[in-house]
């Protein structure tokens, strides 16, 4: 793997996502929540700005990695660069990184209006790693999802309905809805709701405990084993079959 | 440069082979032109040899070496166009251009190419404003971006007005004449019958005849004179062969005696020729 052709392509995916409108719709989404969240009062947003982050980097993360996709579907282009010296592997990791660079630049955006106009207390060190993780692994599931989607109507529909099933329960966990003690396990199998306990981690009131490691291996070791074995030996399939020529 | 033995394709999709077992060579430095009829399986041999579709059988050898020995730096000597032009539509011209120039070790000398297909001053334009005819000019510029030794262009020339595509058959002999290689694919014959050193006749996934045109027109073809005359009131059309006509009575015998009205000589296209070998018709001129 050629690290300046990786670098290239990481480029040529965030200049797109800027061409494409993408980046525009993030900022614009992310000064709506500001506003949303400048005119509720404290409790409550004590309890969204952590929910919101993470609707941030996991669904959102799948929504732009999946309209990215469906631009090249719809424009045949992956097969141009199927016949450049390219490899797959670099395909695909140009579109997690450059993704998941876009997802925390406008996750990031949400985070700073706070720390300007509320009083947040935040780790950054661990924030940043909690976004960065997040959102590389649920960019890498958006871009598996999509391999398995017509077009992009039904993927909004079935991403909706996915996100809803396994948001849900960890919401009503982390609007205190849920309260049974199994629940606290059954849960971090969720992958959102790992990615909520290791968002949680970064807010600096919260103690790390046995559920945050546990989440961050659960994270990072299902990360790479669905990439190593799903992602990349799916893409060529996918990609000769979106290639349209 | 290229030897395709016994190539066999089905796609996963469907239950039968749409390639049945083909044989060719590309030889360096010619013009190598696969003609069919819509359906059969110029673009799929076109994407196997280009290693894009991956699961065929039989044997394809680049520059002797197995096609499937060869990694991703194979496509450092190659360059390709597709049936559709294809480009991101919402950048320009030369932002698709750099962005995929990049990626090679070899870079062409963009500015002379876009001037050559007459783009430059278009070049910062996006190009989903771009005309059908511009985005093909594009395609073929993109194919040459890493100075290949081999160009595949499937169907280069489909969708374009005389002038373009004569721009394009010019820059496709410009191509050979710097010593490089040519695969193209057509259904349309007479845009290729001037082009190509070599053509394959591909119907149903199987070569009927591989031979350079001026071959084909002498081992099938006939020269024929057509006279036009008056008789009676009425004009009667009469066809000779031209070989030895000036020892043909009858044809003589009009000459010297009917009031001629027309007369010209033909030859057999290879569209003919290839409806005659094949027994299927082209296609229908689009
Ligand atoms: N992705 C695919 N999946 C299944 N079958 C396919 C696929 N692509 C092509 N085919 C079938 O394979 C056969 C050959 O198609 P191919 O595109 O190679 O023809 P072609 O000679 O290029 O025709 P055209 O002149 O229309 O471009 C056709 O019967 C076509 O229906
Ligand atoms: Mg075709």
């Amino acid at each position: 793997m050629k690290t300046n052709r990786l670098t290239l392509l990481i480029k040529g995916e965030l200049l797109r996502l800027h061409k494409y409108n993408v980046v525009f719709i993030s900022i614009f989404i992310a000064l709506i929540w500001g506003v949303v969240l400048f005119f509720v009062d404290s409790v409550i947003f004590n309890a969204l700005l952590p929910f919101l982050i993470l609707v941030d980097a996991t669904m959102m993360s799948l929504m732009y990695i999946g309209s990215v996709m469906f631009f090249e579907k719809k424009e045949s282009t992956l097969s141009s660069v199927l016949v450049t010296p390219v490899t797959n592997q670099e395909i695909i990791l140009s579109k997690i990184l450059a993704n998941t660079i876009h997802n925390l630049f406008s996750t990031s955006l949400i985070i700073i209006v706070f720390i300007f106009i509320k009083d947040v207390k935040i780790n950054y060190i661990l924030m940043l790693l909690a976004i960065i993780l997040v959102t590389a692994v649920f960019t890498g599931l958006g871009l598996l999802l999509s391999y398995f989607q017509k077009d992009f109507t039904t993927m909004l529909t079935n991403l909706m309905l996915l996100m809803f099933a396994f948001l849900l329960p960890s919401a009503l966990y982390g609007f205190g809805v849920l309260k049974a003690d199994v629940w606290e396990y059954i849960l971090l199998l969720n992958p959102i709701q790992a990615a909520q306990e290791i968002i949680m981690g970064g807010f600096r009131a919260v103690t790390l405990d046995w559920k945050y490691y546990f989440s961050l291996g659960y994270l990072i070791v299902g990360g790479i084993l669905t990439y190593k074995f799903l992602i990349v030996p799916k893409f060529n399939a996918y990609a000769v079959s979106i290639s349209g020529v | 440069m290229f030897k395709v033995e016994n190539l066999k394709f089905k796609y996963a999709n469907n239950n039968e082979d749409v390639i049945r077992g083909i044989n060719f060579e590309i030889k360096e430095g010619e013009i190598f032109g696969f003609l069919g009829p819509s359906g059969a399986g110029k673009s799929t041999t076109q994407k196997i040899i280009i290693k894009i579709l991956e699961d065929y059988r039989g044997n394809i050898f680049y520059q002797g070496k197995n096609l499937k020995d060869y990694t991703n730096e194979f496509y450092e000597d190659i360059g390709v166009s597709f049936e559709m032009p294809i480009h991101f539509s919402k950048m320009t011209a030369m932002e698709n251009i750099n962005f995929f120039l990049k990626l090679y070790k070899n870079n062409a000398d963009v500015e002379s190419l876009m001037k050559r297909v007459g783009l430059w001053e278009h070049k910062d334009e996006l190009v989903g404003t771009y005309s059908k005819g511009m985005k093909i000019r594009l395609n073929l510029v993109r194919a040459l971006l890493n100075n290949p030794k081999m160009l595949f262009l499937d169907e280069p020339t489909n969708g374009l007005d005389p002038t373009n595509a004569m721009i394009l058959k010019d820059m496709i002999r410009e191509f050979r004449a710097a010593g490089g290689t040519v695969f193209i694919t057509s259904h349309i014959m007479a845009d290729i019958d001037q082009l190509c050193d070599r053509v394959a006749f591909i119907v149903n996934g199987e070569i009927k005849e591989i031979d350079s045109p001026r071959n084909l027109k002498i081992r099938y073809g006939k020269s024929v004179v057509m006279v036009e005359y008056q008789e009676n009131g009425e004009t009667v059309k009469k066809e000779f062969l031209k070989q030895e006509i000036g020892k043909n009575k009858e044809f003589l015998e009009i000459l010297t005696t009917k009031e001629i009205e027309t007369i010209h000589s033909g030859e057999t296209t290879l569209e003919d020729i290839f409806i005659k070998v094949t027994g299927v018709k082209l296609a229908d001129e689009n």
